[in-house]
């Protein structure tokens, strides 16, 4: 009992409007005619009663006949040979031209009528066709025809056809467009047994329930003596799309909160550089394979930009000869035009030169960039045009290569919850030693996290800094791909609504 | 980064020990290389440093390994008999390609394998530390088909015919430059000059024409041959004998007897391959300093032994097949490695610091905070873009874009000026996904004047109800929480319906643009629904507002 009380206090106004009409077999078409509810609305409540378990809704694929277009039409003007019978039972003969039966029909009833021997056909002296009614006809006149009968019954099902029905049906079949069949599925209510037991009190079916809860009910109080309807708060609600903050993006600020926390300080440059700062500065000799044209996006206008020429001359000197820090130098003559060349940057350790080379650089210092870095390559699954990149340095008199393992496993602590690590050597132009930051990844195996090494005196000197300095790079992409399982590069930056609206966030 | 391919068994015989793949992979580490694939009894393993070409061969990577599995130790040196071979460099090279080195090899067979191994490491050789061939390239020759002396000079490309490798008839130089494939690869390495370089015999049969192509007479090396002729011309001295000593380091490590070939500079004479014998001082209180370790004279001296460097009462030999020593620090580094990066004691950065963003990135991360609390989807976009976007298809004039010399593709051909446009598309793609679309992207655009950067942020709402007055409550919600006095002064744009656009002005600035997307920029978009939006240029407004 306290279920059919808890049922019967969760129905939806829908459901108590059309709960009262329930009976085994009804069909979803007679509920709507008996609730004067609509088709989607009676739906609803069935499947809403369906799932608190009070009918089952059955399905049945059945053969309809309903009236087509000439049907329609003849079940009000009834059928031609009808017609043209009435119009002619009165009289003893009449023309066939006088009568008023469509041009297209008369033909159909000239031929019913005879082929039931309901008229007589004769030419006159002029040739004209007159007709008569026999006897049999003018019995026919006044009586509802079967097929007349049968139009009414429409629409019906094929199975629930009377003999008397069959004949009608099949002559019907042979005429244009009066009748047509379909399959159609008829819903129809089967009852549970909790069904029963509801209709059997649905007397105590209270239908003065709260529906909804508002400022009206508050007002009066209506609360206090009655209750309210209760929800289906297992049922499905629509999806929202509300605002949150893209994948990748917010993957950028989870490492930059880190960073900070760390005690770097964040540093940047411009996206257009010039091959100074980019590379010149960084101590990449001028002919090395990585500064071929083909390997940066190179600006079409202006070509050249600005560099100041102290600090240009010393990067020029440290090239050549090694500027005087014990180095011999890369040995070749330094192309003063093309250092000025202006590019997209190709890499973030272009802020730690400017960094380094501005007055305002804190020594010790921290710092960091997570910048924009840009390369001419294919895009890809790996590639993409543009990426990002997170630059950093420590500067600090009395570091050495341990104080560059320490920071690698704090970031191998941070950035991969892992200490599985390796540090192993690696080679980049700019540094000597050089490092790179294996960390285990539980299911990938071991992925390179992080470049490192203690910046060349050749880079550093020229620059103005005469301590040693611990420079890293993360590859914050590959970070991201693998924090988020994203497996192409390119959906970092995802286009996709569905895919950004679908994202699970980080935490 | 190049990669190379070899077998582990040549590689174990090169060594004299059987390896593990394990230890393989554990001793490239310190060679810096990487095993990239394994094909049965194949490895291909990258190597990190375009410094050291010597390990981009298996001879080179199994020198090294002897040292550090201790089968041997130290300098190895090259002791190439002497020979009365020579080549006469005639002066016309001196401004086309000025200098070669050359040796000769007797002693040992040359099989399709090591045939293979020979190219592979030239080509690599002259690829990437090479540069395409432009500072070094590098011929191998049937010894016994080249009559010495030979001659180096530069010739008139139609003066001379020969049969370029892979070709069935004569060509002059001029032809292979145009008909020849590799020809045509390299052709822009002698554009611009009278004369092409050129390698011929005392017969007067062409060796080859560097840096393009070797003969089809001697410049073919067969899988049966035991007498090689090696030579690297170039336009950099050292990088030359560099190459020149490399292979005839590797040719040694097979059991091949290095003659020496005497180059004859205009009467000034050389021995070729020419010992560099060059050395660094590194003291053990450079290393320790620099590694945090403690180690005395006599570990440093085994750890560059270990690494094949010599030692002589602080100063390092450094072995003829390294140029990459330039400084102090190229040994420590090398010393460390020996040592092993993974026994250095790790230690903690022992300054506190604090760290800090700059304001403008705190800023816009409120302005993107703000955005999200109206609930728009944030959107994040690549910088590079294309002027078909940023204006045909959104009807304005180009308002000063950094375009691309070098396109990959026209897709991305310029930096991003505004973000809309990017929007707009990301709109355009997404027609068929659920309404309302609200969607907005912070980040940088560069503009060409001054080639600056600035914070920009594009607010976007798409339904079939968005409006003017929407998006102006959006601009609203957000000027409002920064607590900024804004006004709207009417202003064209095509971007935008007339009569619903405006300027938004912040202490006599112009700080963004909003309004209703103009009827023919959707229909460029192909949208069916209207579109009102904003861009707000928030490194203006912060400057603007700041106190």
């Amino acid at each position: 009992m306290d279920n059919v009380k808890q049922v019967l206090n969760s129905l939806h106004p829908l459901e108590r409007k059309t709960l009262p009409f329930l009976k085994e077999g009804i069909t979803l078409n007679e509920l709507i005619g008996k609730t004067g509810l609509k088709d989607v609305e009676v739906m609803r409540a069935l499947q809403w009663m369906e799932n608190k378990g009070i009918i089952k809704i059955r399905q049945e694929l059945k053969e309809v006949i309903e009236l087509d277009r000439n049907g329609e039409d003849y079940k009000i003007k009834g059928l031609p040979e009808k017609r043209f019978l009435q119009q002619i039972a009165g009289k003893k003969e009449a023309k066939v031209s006088e009568i008023d039966v469509p041009a297209a029909e008369l033909n159909i009833a000239l031929g019913m009528l005879r082929q039931r021997a309901a008229i007589s056909l004769r030419k006159d002296e002029k040739g004209e066709l007159i007709v008569s009614a026999t006897d049999h006809g003018k019995s026919l006149a006044g009586k509802e025809s079967l097929e007349e009968l049968f139009l009414k019954k429409l629409p019906t099902e094929v199975s629930q056809l009377q003999p008397e029905d069959r004949f009608a049906y099949d002559a019907f079949r042979k005429r244009r467009e009066i009748i047509k069949t379909s399959v159609v599925k008829i819903r129809s209510v089967e009852l549970t047994e909790l069904g029963k037991q509801i209709l059997n009190e649905k007397s105590s079916l209270k239908l003065d329930v709260i529906d909804a809860l508002t400022p009206q009910v508050l007002k009066e109080e209506s609360w206090k003596h009655k209750d309210f309807r209760a929800y289906d708060i297992k049922i499905n609600v629509p999806k929202i799309f509300a605002g949150k903050k893209q994948h990748y993006r917010a993957f950028i600020d989870m490492v930059r909160g880190k960073l900070v926390s760390m005690g770097f300080k964040e540093m940047s440059g411009p996206v257009v550089e010039s091959d100074f700062w980019d590379m010149d500065a960084l101590y990449m000799p001028q002919f090395h394979s990585a500064r071929d044209i083909h390997d940066a996006y190179y600006i079409k206008d202006p070509k050249y930009g600005q560099i100041d020429e102290t600090i240009m001359k010393k990067v020029k000197a440290a090239h050549e000869n090694g500027f005087g820090t014990g180095s011999k130098g890369w040995r070749y003559a330094f192309d003063v035009l093309r250092t000025k060349r202006l590019l997209l940057r190709t890499q973030g350790t272009a802020c730690s030169a400017r960094k380094l080379a501005s007055k305002d650089v804190e020594i010790p210092g921290k710092y960091f960039g997570i910048t924009r870095c840009f390369r001419y390559d294919v895009v890809d699954a790996t590639h993409n045009c543009d990426f990002n990149q997170t630059e950093g340095f420590v500067a600090e008199e009395g570091l050495t290569f341990g104080h560059l393992k320490g920071m690698l496993k704090m970031f191998a602590e941070e950035f991969a919850q892992t200490e599985t690590i390796r540090i192993v050597p690696d080679y980049f132009p700019f540094t000597e030693p050089s490092a790179g930051l294996l960390a285990k990844h539980p299911e990938m195996g071991w992925i390179e996290l992080a470049g490192s090494g203690m910046f060349r005196p050749e880079m550093t000197k020229p620059l103005g800094i005469d301590v040693p300095v611990i420079a890293w790079g993360i590859g914050v992409d590959r970070l991201a791909m693998f924090a988020l399982n994203i497996k192409d590069i390119r959906q970092l930056y995802s286009h996709e609504l569905p895919v950004l609206r679908s994202m699970k966030v980080m935490y | 980064m190049p990669t190379i391919t070899f077998d582990i068994d040549d590689l174990n015989k090169l060594v004299g020990k059987k390896l593990s793949k394990e230890k393989i992979e554990e001793l490239l580490d310190y060679a810096k290389g990487e095993i990239e694939a394994t094909n049965g009894n194949e490895l291909s393993v990258k190597s990190a440093d375009t410094n050291l070409p010597y390990l981009w061969s298996v001879e080179g990577i199994a020198r090294l390994f002897r040292g550090l599995l201790g089968l041997e130790k130290g300098l190895r040196q090259l002791r190439p008999e002497k020979s009365k071979d020579k080549i006469i460099v005639d002066k016309s090279v001196r401004d086309i390609r000025p200098y070669i080195a050359a040796f000769s090899v007797k002693g040992a067979k040359v099989d399709d394998y090591l045939l293979k191994q020979i190219i592979q490491l030239q080509e690599k050789f002259c690829h990437s530390y090479g540069m395409k061939r432009l500072k070094v390239a590098v011929g191998v020759y049937n010894y016994n088909k080249i009559v010495f002396p030979v001659h180096y000079k530069a010739v008139l490309p139609e003066s001379v015919q020969f049969m370029p490798l892979g070709f069935k008839r004569e060509m002059t130089l001029g032809e292979i430059l145009e008909i020849h494939p590799t020809g045509m690869e390299y052709a822009h390495l002698l554009k611009g000059m009278a004369s092409y370089p050129l390698l011929v015999d005392s017969n007067k049969a062409v060796l080859s024409f560097p840096p393009i192509i070797n003969s089809e007479y001697s410049g073919k090396v067969l899988s049966g041959d035991s007498d090689l002729f090696f030579e690297a011309t170039g336009n950099d001295r050292e990088a030359v004998q560099l190459a020149a000593n490399i292979f005839a380091f590797a040719f040694a490590e097979r059991g091949f007897r290095i003659r020496a070939v005497t180059i004859d500079y205009s009467g000034k004479k050389e021995e070729s391959p020419a010992a560099f014998k060059d050395s660094i001082k590194v003291s053990a209180d450079d290393a320790n300093k620099m590694l945090g370790l403690n180690l005395k004279e006599a570990e440093v001296k085994q750890l560059l032994e270990k690494f094949r460097y010599g030692y002589d009462k602080g100063k390092v030999l450094i072995p003829d097949y390294r140029r990459d020593i330039m400084h102090p620090v190229d040994v420590i580094e090398d010393i460390g490695i020996a040592f092993g990066f993974d026994k250095i004691p790790a230690r903690p950065l022992k300054t506190y610091t604090i760290g800090s963003t700059f304001p403008v990135t705190k800023f816009v991360d409120k302005a993107r905070e703000l955005a999200v609390g109206m609930g728009y989807q944030e959107i994040y976009s690549p910088i590079l873009s294309n002027t078909n976007l940023l204006y045909n298809l959104m009807d304005v004039e180009d308002f000063g874009t950094v375009e691309i010399e070098n396109p990959m593709t026209e897709l991305f051909s310029c930096a991003r000026t505004w973000i809309l446009p990017q929007l707009m598309e990301l709109l355009s793609m997404n027609k068929n996904t659920e309404y309302p679309q609200r969607i907005f992207e912070q980040g940088l655009v560069t503009m060409k004047k001054d080639l600056k950067d600035f914070e920009r942020m594009a607010v976007v709402t798409a339904h079939t109800k968005a409006d003017f007055t929407e998006i102006k409550q959006a601009l609203d919600f957000i000027m409002g929480n920064f607590g900024v006095k804004y006004g709207i002064e009417d202003t064209v744009h095509h971007s935008f319906i007339p009569g619903r656009v405006g300027r938004v002005i912040v202490n006599g600035k112009g700080v963004a643009y909003i309004g209703e997307i103009h009827p023919k920029v959707l229909a460029n978009f192909g949208l069916s629904v209207p579109v009102a939006a904003m861009e707000l240029n928030l490194t203006d407004l912060f400057e603007a507002i700041k106190k």
